[in-house]
C-alpha cells in the first residue's frame, strides 16, 4: 500500500490506537497530522515514530469536540500539506474500560452519553464538514471511523461508549450513501479489546483471558493490529468498499 | 535520560557510601537502567556478617514466629499494591534489567507474591512443623524429651539467574527459621532482593536489619570464602560447576544445600484432546512455554503427547504453535543474546534433521515447535526461549521410562489426564526422580509451601536442640517442691 504524497489526519493520535495508525501511514509514506488533545509530549513521540518509521509527521493540538477547534485543525494541516486525502476518526471522549468500576445503566444520567456523543459523532462531524470539500472539489477521499465490536456484542456493557459508537456505524453508513456518488467512500473498523492503550490498562488480566479464549485467533488484539484494517480500507485496494463495518477482532464477532 | 545508578545492595551497619561502587549497565540503547554493585572485599563481608549476626540475635531471634509472619505478610501487601513506590519501582526496573515483557513481569509477580501472604506462610510452616511452636520454645518430642528448632545465626544464601523474584524463596524461609542473612545476588537480576528489603524496613527496620544484599564478581574467591566461613549454613543456586566450585570453598562446618539446575516437562492424555479441549490444553501449555522464556526449572523442556485422542499429537503441535504465536504479541519473548539465538538455530536445526522430526514456525520467528512422530521419542532439553518439541507417545505410562535416565535432574512433571490416570502416572514418575506433578498452565507457578526439589523449605534450615528424655525426671529430684 503506498501512501506517498497523500495526506492522512489521524484523530486521537498521540497515544494508543491513533498512535499505531499514524505510524503505520507513515510507514507507507503518507504525510500524517497527529491530531491531540492534551498529551504534548506523547503527540511528540508519535510524531517521531511516523519520521523514524519514514514518513512526514506534524502535531497539532485540537479538542476535536469543539467544532471551532476542529475547523482550525483542518485549517493548520492543508497549511502544512495542501490536502487531505484520508481522515480517520479516532478519537473519543475520556473513557476508561474497566470492567469493575464502569457504571451500570441506573447509574448512568443522560450527560454521560452527551459527553460520548460529543465525543465520537459530533466530533467526527465538525471534522468531516471541515474535510469534506477539498475531497469533493477532487472527487477523491477515504474517511474511516474507529468503533467497537461491542456493538454487536456487548462483553461488557459500557452502555454510553458503545451507543455513541453505534451511532457512529449509522453516521458512517448514511455519510457513504450521500457521499459514494462524489467519490467520497466512508467506512468502519469495529476493533475488540485492545490492550494495552492508556484506556484499557484498568482491564485485568482474568478478563483479557476470558476474551482471548472466546476468540478464534486467542488473544485480545494490540493497538498495531487495528493500523492493517484502517490502512486497506483507506486505500484503492478498498476502492469498491463503502458504508461497510470490519470487524477487527480476531473473530470474537462474525458479521 | 539518565538515572542515577540505583544501590543494589543494602549493607546495615556499614556506610555503603565509604565503598567503591561497580556500576553495570542493563536495559535496551533507549532506556538504560544503571545499577551500582558494591566492591566488597572479604574483610567487608566479615564486617556486615558480624552487623546481621549481632541485629539477629537482638531482634529475629526474639520475635516469635507468628511476628515474622505477619512483618513479611505486611511487606508483601506493599508488594503487591501496584500503587506503591517500591513495587512501581520494581515494575519499571525488573522488566528493563532482564529484557522480560514488562506486562508477564508484572502478573508474575503479583502471582509470585500472592503465594507469600500469612495464609500461604502458614501453610509453609504446617507443611514442615507438625507443631510451629516448636521454633518458638520447647515443645514434646513424640519420642520423649522436648525439642526446639533454631535456625542458624547467619544463612548464606548464593542466588542465580534472572527469574525476578526467586531470591523471596530462601529469603522468607530463613526469616521464619529465625536465621539472619547475608545474600549475593547474580548480575542478572540484583535488584529484587534489595527492594523487598526496603519493604520489610517499612514494616519493621530492625527486623530488615538482619538481612545484607551483597554482590561481588562471578568467580571473585575471597569475599565468597569470607561468607561461607561466617555463615553456619549456606543455601546455593545454580549450574553444577558453579555450585561444586562454592561448595569446595565451603568449610566443613558449615552445612551446604545446593539447588542445582532441574529440568521439566509436561504429558497431555488423549482425554485432553477432544474437540473442546484441545485449544484450551494448547493454550495452559503454549502458557508454561512462555512464562519467563522457560529459564525457570520449571518450564516445560518437553510435552509428551498420547496419541488416539480426537487431535492427533501433530494437529495438537499446530494448536500450540498458533498460541504462542498469540502469546508472541500479548507477552513479545526478551531480546536474546547472539549465542542464546545461535542455541536456538542449532536446536532447530537438530529437530529439523532428526528422523521423523518437523518443525513448525518461521526461522525468523521468536517460537518454534518441533514435533516428533515418536521416531526418537525421547527426552532431550530445550534451547529455552520458546522453543519447544512435542513428542507422540502411544501411551502416557510410558513417559516414566524414557525421563528416568535424567532423574537427578527432573523436578516438575505437567500433566493433563483424568484423576484416575493422575495418581497411577504421579507415581511411576515420582520413581522415576519427579519431584512435582502440577496441572498443566501451573507449572512455572508452584503452590505455597510445596517441597522444593522434594525437600523441606524451612525444615531443613533448622536444628533441633533436644532436652532428653531423662532430663526432666532427674531435674525433678532437685525441685524445692520435692516431698
Amino acid at each position: 500500500m503506498d501512501f506517498a504524497g497523500k495526506t492522512v489526519l489521524v484523530t486521537g493520535a498521540s497515544r494508543g490506537i491513533g498512535r499505531a495508525i499514524a505510524t503505520a501511514f507513515a510507514g507507507e509514506g503518507a504525510g500524517v497530522v497527529v491530531n491531540y488533545l492534551a498529551n504534548t509530549e506523547a503527540a511528540a513521540e508519535t510524531v517521531a515514530a511516523c519520521e523514524a518509521a519514514g514518513g512526514d509527521a506534524f502535531p497539532v493540538q485540537a479538542d476535536v469536540t469543539d467544532l471551532a477547534a476542529a475547523a482550525r485543525l483542518v485549517k493548520e494541516a492543508l497549511d502544512q500539506f495542501g490536502r487531505i486525502d484520508v481522515l480517520v476518526n479516532n478519537a473519543f471522549g475520556p473513557y476508561r474500560f474497566d470492567p469493575e468500576t464502569r457504571k451500570r445503566h441506573w447509574e448512568l444520567d443522560w450527560n454521560d452519553y452527551q459527553r460520548q456523543i460529543d465525543g465520537s459523532v459530533k466530533a467526527a462531524h465538525g471534522l468531516i464538514q471541515a474535510v469534506l470539500p477539498g475531497m469533493l472539489a477532487r472527487a477523491d477521499g477515504a474517511i474511516v471511523m474507529l468503533a467497537t465490536d461491542l456493538v454487536a456484542r456487548p462483553s461488557v456493557p459500557y452502555h454510553d461508549y458503545t451507543t455513541a459508537k453505534a451511532a457512529l456505524i449509522g453516521y458512517a453508513r448514511n455519510l457513504a450513501a450521500e457521499t459514494g456518488p462524489l467519490g467520497v467512500r466512508v467506512n468502519t473498523v469495529a476493533p475488540g479489546l485492545v490492550y494495552p492503550t492508556d484506556a484499557s490498562r484498568g482491564t485485568k488480566q482474568a478478563m483479557r483471558d476470558a476474551i482471548a479464549s472466546q476468540t478464534p485467533l486467542r488473544r485480545v488484539a494490540t493497538p498495531a493490529d487495528i493500523a492493517g484494517p484502517v490502512l486497506f480500507l483507506a486505500s484503492p485496494w478498498a476502492r469498491f468498499m463503502t458504508g461497510q463495518t470490519l470487524y477487527v477482532d480476531g473473530g470474537l464477532v462474525m458479521a | 535520560m539518565t538515572e542515577h545508578p540505583i544501590l543494589a545492595a543494602r549493607l546495615p551497619g556499614m556506610n555503603a557510601d565509604a565503598l567503591g561502587h561497580v556500576t553495570q549497565t542493563y536495559g535496551p540503547a533507549d532506556a538504560p537502567v544503571s545499577i551500582a554493585l558494591p566492591k566488597l572485599d572479604a574483610a567487608a563481608i566479615a564486617a556486615v556478617a558480624a552487623s546481621v549476626k549481632t541485629a539477629t540475635r537482638r531482634t529475629l531471634k526474639t520475635y516469635p514466629v507468628a511476628r515474622i509472619v505477619d512483618t513479611l505478610d505486611a511487606a508483601i501487601a506493599r508488594l503487591l499494591d501496584r500503587a506503591h513506590p517500591i513495587r512501581r519501582q520494581m515494575d519499571r526496573l525488573l522488566p528493563r534489567l532482564t529484557g522480560y515483557d514488562a506486562d508477564m513481569v508484572g502478573l508474575g509477580l503479583t502471582r509470585y507474591l500472592m503465594t507469600f501472604r500469612k495464609p500461604e506462610l502458614l501453610r509453609f510452616l504446617a507443611e514442615d512443623f507438625p507443631n510451629p511452636a516448636i521454633l518458638d520454645g520447647f515443645q514434646p518430642l513424640p519420642k520423649g524429651g522436648y525439642g526446639r528448632a533454631y535456625g542458624a545465626d547467619l544463612t548464606a544464601h548464593i542466588w542465580a539467574g534472572n527469574v525476578p523474584g526467586l531470591p523471596l524463596w530462601s529469603l522468607a524461609a530463613g526469616l521464619l527459621a529465625k536465621s539472619g542473612a547475608v545474600g549475593k545476588v547474580p548480575t542478572a537480576e540484583p535488584l529484587f532482593a534489595g527492594l523487598f528489603v526496603d519493604a520489610l524496613a517499612e514494616v519493621d527496620p530492625a527486623l530488615a536489619e538482619c538481612i545484607a544484599v551483597v554482590w561481588w564478581q562471578g568467580g571473585e574467591e575471597a569475599p565468597e570464602r569470607a561468607l561461607l566461613e561466617a555463615a553456619e549454613l549456606a543455601l546455593a543456586y545454580g549450574g553444577n560447576a558453579a555450585l561444586a566450585a562454592i561448595r569446595a570453598r565451603t568449610p566443613i562446618t558449615t552445612r551446604f544445600l545446593a539447588y542445582g539446575h532441574k529440568v521439566s516437562f509436561a504429558m497431555i492424555g488423549r482425554e485432553a484432546l477432544d474437540a473442546a479441549k484441545t485449544a484450551e490444553t494448547a493454550r495452559a501449555a503454549a502458557y508454561d512455554v512462555m512464562r519467563y522464556d522457560q529459564q525457570g526449572c520449571f518450564a516445560p523442556h518437553v510435552i509428551f503427547v498420547e496419541a488416539g485422542g480426537r487431535s492427533s499429537p501433530e494437529r495438537f503441535a499446530g494448536h500450540l504453535a498458533q498460541e504462542l504465536q498469540a502469546f508472541e504479541r500479548t507477552y513479545p519473548r526478551r531480546a536474546l543474546s547472539l549465542g542464546e539465538a545461535a542455541d536456538v538455530a542449532a536446536w532447530r536445526a537438530a529437530a529439523e534433521t532428526s528422523p521423523g522430526g518437523a518443525v513448525i514456525g518461521d526461522p525468523a520467528g521468536l517460537w518454534t515447535v518441533a514435533f516428533d512422530d515418536g521416531t526418537d521419542g525421547q527426552f532431550s532439553p530445550s534451547s529455552l526461549n520458546r522453543a519447544i518439541r512435542v513428542v507422540a507417545v502411544q501411551r502416557l505410562e510410558d513417559v516414566a521410562a524414557r525421563v528416568a535416565p535424567y532423574r537427578r535432574l527432573l523436578q516438575t512433571a505437567g500433566l493433563a489426564c483424568a484423576p484416575d490416570r493422575l495418581f497411577a502416572l504421579s507415581a511411576e514418575l515420582g520413581l522415576a526422580g519427579v519431584r512435582r506433578v502440577a496441572a498443566l498452565g501451573d507449572m512455572t507457578a508452584p503452590e505455597a509451601g510445596w517441597h522444593h526439589d522434594g525437600r523441606f523449605n524451612i525444615l531443613d534450615l533448622v536444628e533441633i536442640t533436644e532436652i532428653d528424655g531423662r532430663a526432666l525426671p532427674t531435674a525433678d529430684r532437685l525441685a524445692a517442691y520435692v516431698d
